[in-house]
């Protein structure tokens, strides 16, 4: 079977306007405009196959959002080759529009005046949805949502995670067969953000549905993808598993360790790398061949209350891949 | 197919309801500038039983009618499209199986009907407290005459509005051309005076652009006075710049889609 989704030496580039500061910088800039070029993404090439759930990993401005708007037809490359579900994406055909979505945590579609039922009334018309799809949908999604009772309150009196579980609604309605998630969990709050990656991942175990999903939030990405796509400067810089960047860069198990009475910062060198220290309290990088016999050493040494061998947060492990490369 | 842009016109009509006074407030402007526009008449007529070949009950009821054709014609979403381009919401069009063009005539449609019927209220409101010696227009082949002239006007406007707000792909606010072209409305289109009053050579110019025939020619096909040559000549000349705008309308929105590079990264 072909991939889902087949993405060809894309680049897209952009010229924007330069202008100087001040006032006569603007007053100049009626006239004479110096343009430069921003390489938004700058030769990429990657496939995802059906029912993968891929995360999109790089800073802003890295291009991961510039990469969805090329595939979901809202951008003109401006060379390579690009296919969705064997279509491609900027001609903008009906057929294709009613197999994908594009979800961006920072943009609404829903009527903010009107109770959402309203947004999914006008979606079902324009996606042409039966109306026995449509029941189905609806009641599947707000069950797995837990939205039955907000559907017909003005979405403006909706708080943003209510609002975002109505804006997946409106945007699945259609049953998709591929989505795009630009930041589904921007802005919101632990419990809400959860919900979401709950629903995301029930959702494509449940419609072995395509996803690519960017994220600021790690914790989105870890919990949810198996494959990664590290992206910076509109370059590809990792595309792979997870785990296996994880365990090349982990090249330090992290202990945490509590005293049972206080103990010196000097006396805790020996034993490694002193990230944090309150006298009963240290967390303390140690190498990872050698945690088993530094951690010995710790417990024979001093009073330990507690302690604790965990691997590195994901978050140093990605600064470190963009700090010093792949 | 058509019931697409049925729901659209029926969720643009609930979202005009919602701001009531917002809306309420519109409309008092609207009674206030054809009351101005009234009195200002009115006044002229007191000395005087004839002004610019106009008797006081034809000018009169031109404004009336004119005030009409306005709630049909300037109530328009058009623009609304420049600012959907610039905040980037633009994005959840385009991202549907759904005509650009046909989304925002229907939500056009649907702001004009939710005017029409106020407007409507308004005029009689209006005639039965003045008490206004206005023309009642019967002969059925000019009333045909008119209702067509402020559908295709109607068609013009939102042509022109389109294309304004269209400019979005290029320039970050397109307030101020939509700002310019009301204000030739009012004056040039016919808003506030029936433009033949102006001197001759003037009035044949103006007679070329797009402008009087959104208010002026379908007010003054009403009187019943203009000569069938004329109308004929205004049929062609309108029909020539709905087809020009319609034109510029597909040419522009191609341009400025191939343009376009959302905001926001």
């Amino acid at each position: 079977m072909p991939p889902v989704i087949l993405v060809k030496n894309l680049k897209k580039y952009y010229q924007v306007n330069q202008k100087e500061p001040g006032f006569w910088g603007s007053v100049k800039s009626l006239f004479y405009r110096k343009y430069y070029e921003v390489k938004a993404v700058d030769n990429i090439s990657f496939e995802i196959d059906e029912g993968e759930l891929v995360g999109f990993i790089g800073p802003n401005g890295a291009g991961k959002t510039t990469t969805l708007k090329v595939l979901s037809g809202l951008l003109y490359s401006t060379s390579g080759q690009v296919s969705v579900l064997g279509f491609e994406p900027f001609k903008r055909q009906t057929a294709f529009q009613k197999q994908f979505t594009l979800i961006m945590g920072q943009k609404n579609q829903l009527w903010w005046d009107l109770p959402a039922w309203e947004s999914f009334i006008l979606n079902k018309e324009i996606y042409e949805i039966d109306d026995g799809q449509f029941k189905k949908v609806i009641k599947q999604l707000s069950e797995m949502l837990e939205i039955e009772d907000i559907l017909k309150i003005q979405v403006r009196k909706l708080s943003l995670g209510q609002r975002m579980k109505c804006e997946l609604v409106a945007a699945l309605l259609h049953s998709p067969r591929v989505l795009f998630l630009d930041e589904p969990t921007i802005g919101l709050d632990v419990v809400a953000q959860k919900n979401m990656r709950d629903f995301i991942r029930e959702y494509n175990k449940m419609f072995n549905a395509t996803i690519i999903l960017t994220s600021h939030y790690m914790g989105d990405v870890q919990q949810l993808t198996k494959r990664v796509i590290i992206i910076d400067q509109g370059k590809i810089i990792y595309d792979g598993l997870l785990k296996n960047i994880v365990e090349k860069f982990s090249s330090h198990k992290v202990i945490k360790v509590d005293f049972e009475s206080e103990v010196e910062k000097k006396q805790l060198e020996s034993i490694g790398q002193v990230k944090e220290f309150t006298r009963l309290h240290a967390v303390i990088d140690v190498p990872y061949n050698e945690t088993a016999k530094r951690s010995g050493r710790l417990l024979n040494k001093f009073h330990v209350a507690d302690l604790t061998i965990e691997d590195p947060q994901i978050e140093d492990i990605i600064r470190q891949v963009f700090s010093s490369g792949v | 197919m058509i019931s697409k842009y049925w729901a659209v016109f029926k969720i643009s009509w609930e979202q005009g309801l919602v701001y009531r006074l917002n809306f309420t407030l519109w409309r008092v402007r609207s009674v206030l500038q054809l009351l101005l526009v009234y009195f200002i008449w009115w006044t002229v007529f007191q000395s005087q039983t004839q002004v610019f070949g106009y008797t006081q009950s034809s000018i009169l009821t031109y404004i009336m009618v004119a005030a009409l054709i306005r709630a049909v014609i300037l109530s328009s979403r058009a623009i609304d499209i420049a600012g959907h381009i610039n905040e980037g919401s633009v994005v959840n069009f385009l991202v549907k199986p759904l005509g650009f063009v046909r989304y925002y005539f229907s939500r056009d449609l649907a702001d004009k009907l939710l005017n029409i019927s106020f407007v409507l209220v308004e005029i009689i409101l209006l005639i039965t407290i003045l008490k206004p010696p206005i023309i009642y227009q019967q002969d059925p082949l000019i009333l045909l005459l008119f209702v067509m002239s402020a559908s295709l006007g109607l068609l013009l406007y939102f042509a022109i509005a389109f294309i304004i707000g269209m400019l979005a792909f290029w320039v970050e606010s397109a307030w101020g051309p939509l700002f310019l072209v009301t204000i030739i409305l009012e004056g040039f289109g016919g808003g506030l005076f029936p433009i033949d009053i102006l001197p001759r050579i003037l009035t044949d110019t103006l007679l070329l652009t797009p402008f009087p025939y959104l208010i002026y020619f379908p007010s003054r096909i009403y009187l019943g006075t203009l000569p069938p040559a004329e109308i004929i000549k205004g049929f062609i000349i309108l029909s020539f710049w709905i087809l020009v705008s319609l034109l510029l309308i597909l040419k522009i929105l191609d341009a400025g889609l191939k343009r376009y590079t959302a905001y926001g990264n």
